[in-house]
């Protein structure tokens, strides 16, 4: 029979493996803020999987969007001394407002192009918060934002926040690719004259996809300067929004745990390995390994019976153990 | 209800590619659009769908002027078309390709993509089994679930018959759809081209092959070097003397 939730193995796994941590951390507790790092990384990894696994369409400006996020909040809530809460809206809505301005003439670009465009978005808002002067606070940033009233110094109830809103994505992110609009995406990612002959507005839907990773970002910005405390105009860089490509690339851009396990990967080995040149070499390494062997991930390297067809129509159980039983014709 | 073109005129450069060409595609009509290979009958198309926009002439539904539509508009608008080369992920299932055709009719909302309420999931299970119906239909394949790529080329051209049709167009536009397929495939879609125009869908029928066009069509347009030198019903078309010309290359052998 079909699973009426498609959602319910990736967020299986996903819950188990943060009941996991959970029970990991409360022997060495410095697990949990790892496991937030991570967590707001995956805020940021998710939304680009989502885009460039499935959409096609890559940007490397995922920094940027969460910077002007945390931002947006660590103005507001500092010098107009309004709660964090007030905050949120505004730092979700800027980034996807710019995005969903900018989106429409760069989206049409081919991939490389498309790359150094919103790269140099990165550049634009990096030098922007630098030169801000007392509104950004120049090379300084900002400090003393105030910490999240559900939350406060609580590096338990943080992991488990970031957690939550992590999982929330994982599901509605299932339940669009299982949806029409996730076929529609797919064949945007295939070929664009396809999916308008499909009916499918590309550029809009492009635009407002666009639109909701960077709001995604913003979310993840909000959080990012409210459990840290601070924002400086180097701590959400350009080298982030690489980094988080990074984490889309080698997790696994087609599939919808791939970003998360990327995040992972990423964080936990930026803790163990000392300097940059060895993290450098490291993750070259990986990446390079990845593309070679495995271009689609490290999620492909998963059986493929455990996987989740995100994208595709799941085979119902019937059909799926006839094929086993037969031995498979392909 | 008719989709017409009217007085279309397109150059590319200084080569003229269309000279003031009107064609008619009505509800329950089969038309045929024959002619050698540059004639311009895939310009034709591509002006028809708002893939190209012709620099004099109009294009309409109904009267109404969607000139200006781009190709996914006028999809919304009820038109459905293949291509000369089928477009399909081929590693995406048959099953997936054919559910694509439902999009333009049944997409859900933005903010509905996210949520899957239990009627969208009654409905997307609904669209599953007219897909597959339409797999049986048109014989594509025992398992709808094998990709793409496993298909024949004749195959890959019904899959994208059936996908235009899962859209409940009331016009299909097909641009050579019979090139490079086996006889039996060439009579299911024969047989699948009849029984849209039986649905009262107006067909557009552009191909290279005039036999397989005169035997379906009821009305035929013969396109030559960008200019309709013939129309009327299938036979006339046939034996008009320009259009021998064109297919028999230039210069009339005695008969």
């Amino acid at each position: 029979m079909n699973s009426a939730y498609k959602w319910i193995g990736s967020v299986g796994v996903l819950v188990l493996a943060i009941a996991w941590v959970s029970v990991l951390a409360e022997f060495q507790r410095s697990i949990y803020s790892t496991s937030t790092t991570v967590g707001i990384f995956a805020l940021l990894a998710l939304p680009l999987g989502l885009l460039y696994g499935q959409g096609g369409t890559v940007s490397l400006a995922q920094g940027a969007f969460a910077a002007i996020g945390a931002y947006t909040t660590a103005i507001i809530s500092t010098r107009f001394n309004l709660s964090p809460m007030l905050s949120l809206l505004p730092a979700v809505v800027l980034p996807a407002l710019i995005a969903f301005v900018i989106a429409k003439p760069i989206l049409r670009l081919p991939e490389l192009s498309l790359a150094l465009v919103t790269l140099s978005i990165g550049t634009v808002v990096e030098v922007a918060l630098q030169r801000g002067g007392d509104f950004t606070g120049s090379f300084n940033g900002i400090n003393g934002i105030p910490t999240l009233p559900f939350v406060g110094n609580s590096r338990i109830r943080a992991h488990f926040v970031i957690w939550t809103v992590v999982v929330v994505l994982v599901i509605a992110y299932v339940n669009y690719m299982s949806s029409l609009r996730g076929r529609a995406l797919n064949a945007v990612r295939t070929d664009h004259l396809l999916a308008e002959a499909m009916g499918v507005n590309v550029a809009l839907d492009l635009s407002l996809l666009f639109a909701i990773t960077a709001g995604v970002a913003g979310l993840g910005g909000w959080f990012y300067a409210h459990t840290l405390g601070y924002v400086a105009p180097d701590s959400l860089s350009i080298a982030v929004s690489a980094n988080v490509l990074f984490m889309v690339v080698v997790g696994g851009r087609k599939s919808v745990l791939g970003p998360i396990i990327g995040a992972l990967i990423f964080t936990v080995a930026s803790d163990f390995l000392p300097g940059t040149e060895s993290q450098g070499i490291f993750f070259g390494g990986i990446l390079i390994l990845v593309l070679l062997f495995s271009p689609d991930g490290l999620m492909t390297l998963v059986p493929r019976r455990w996987r989740q067809r995100v994208a595709a129509s799941p085979k119902p159980l019937a059909v799926t153990q006839a094929v086993q039983t037969t031995g498979a014709a392909r | 209800m008719s989709f017409d073109a009217r007085n279309i005129s397109i150059a590319f450069g200084g080569l003229k590619v269309l000279k003031d060409v009107s064609v008619s595609v009505r509800s329950g009509v089969i038309t045929g659009l024959v002619g050698p290979n540059g004639a311009g009958k895939t310009t034709l198309f591509n002006c028809l769908t708002g893939v190209a926009h012709p620099q004099e002439g109009t294009v309409r539904i109904d009267n109404a002027d969607i000139s200006s539509f781009p190709l996914h508009q006028r999809i919304q608008l009820g038109v459905s078309r293949t291509f000369q080369t089928p477009r399909l992920d081929l590693d995406a299932s048959v099953l997936d390709a054919v559910m694509m055709g439902f999009y333009s009719r049944n997409k859900p909302s933005l903010l509905g993509g996210f949520v899957a309420s239990r009627g969208r999931q009654a409905r997307e299970k609904a669209l599953r089994e007219q897909a597959e119906r339409l797999i049986a239909q048109f014989e594509l394949t025992s398992d709808p679930y094998q990709r793409s790529s496993a298909l024949s080329l004749g195959r890959l051209r019904l899959l994208e018959v059936a996908r235009a049709l899962a859209s409940a167009p009331k016009f299909l536009l097909l641009d050579e759809p019979a090139a490079g397929i086996d006889e039996h495939d060439r009579a299911l879609l024969g047989r699948a081209i009849r029984l849209a125009a039986a649905d009262r869908i107006g067909v557009l029928l552009v191909e290279h092959n005039v036999g397989f066009v005169a035997e379906l069509s009821h009305h035929m347009v013969a396109l030559v070097r960008g200019q309709i030198v013939a129309e009327g019903n299938p036979q006339s078309v046939v034996q008009d003397e320009q259009v021998m010309t064109a297919y028999l290359g230039g210069h009339r052998v005695a008969a």
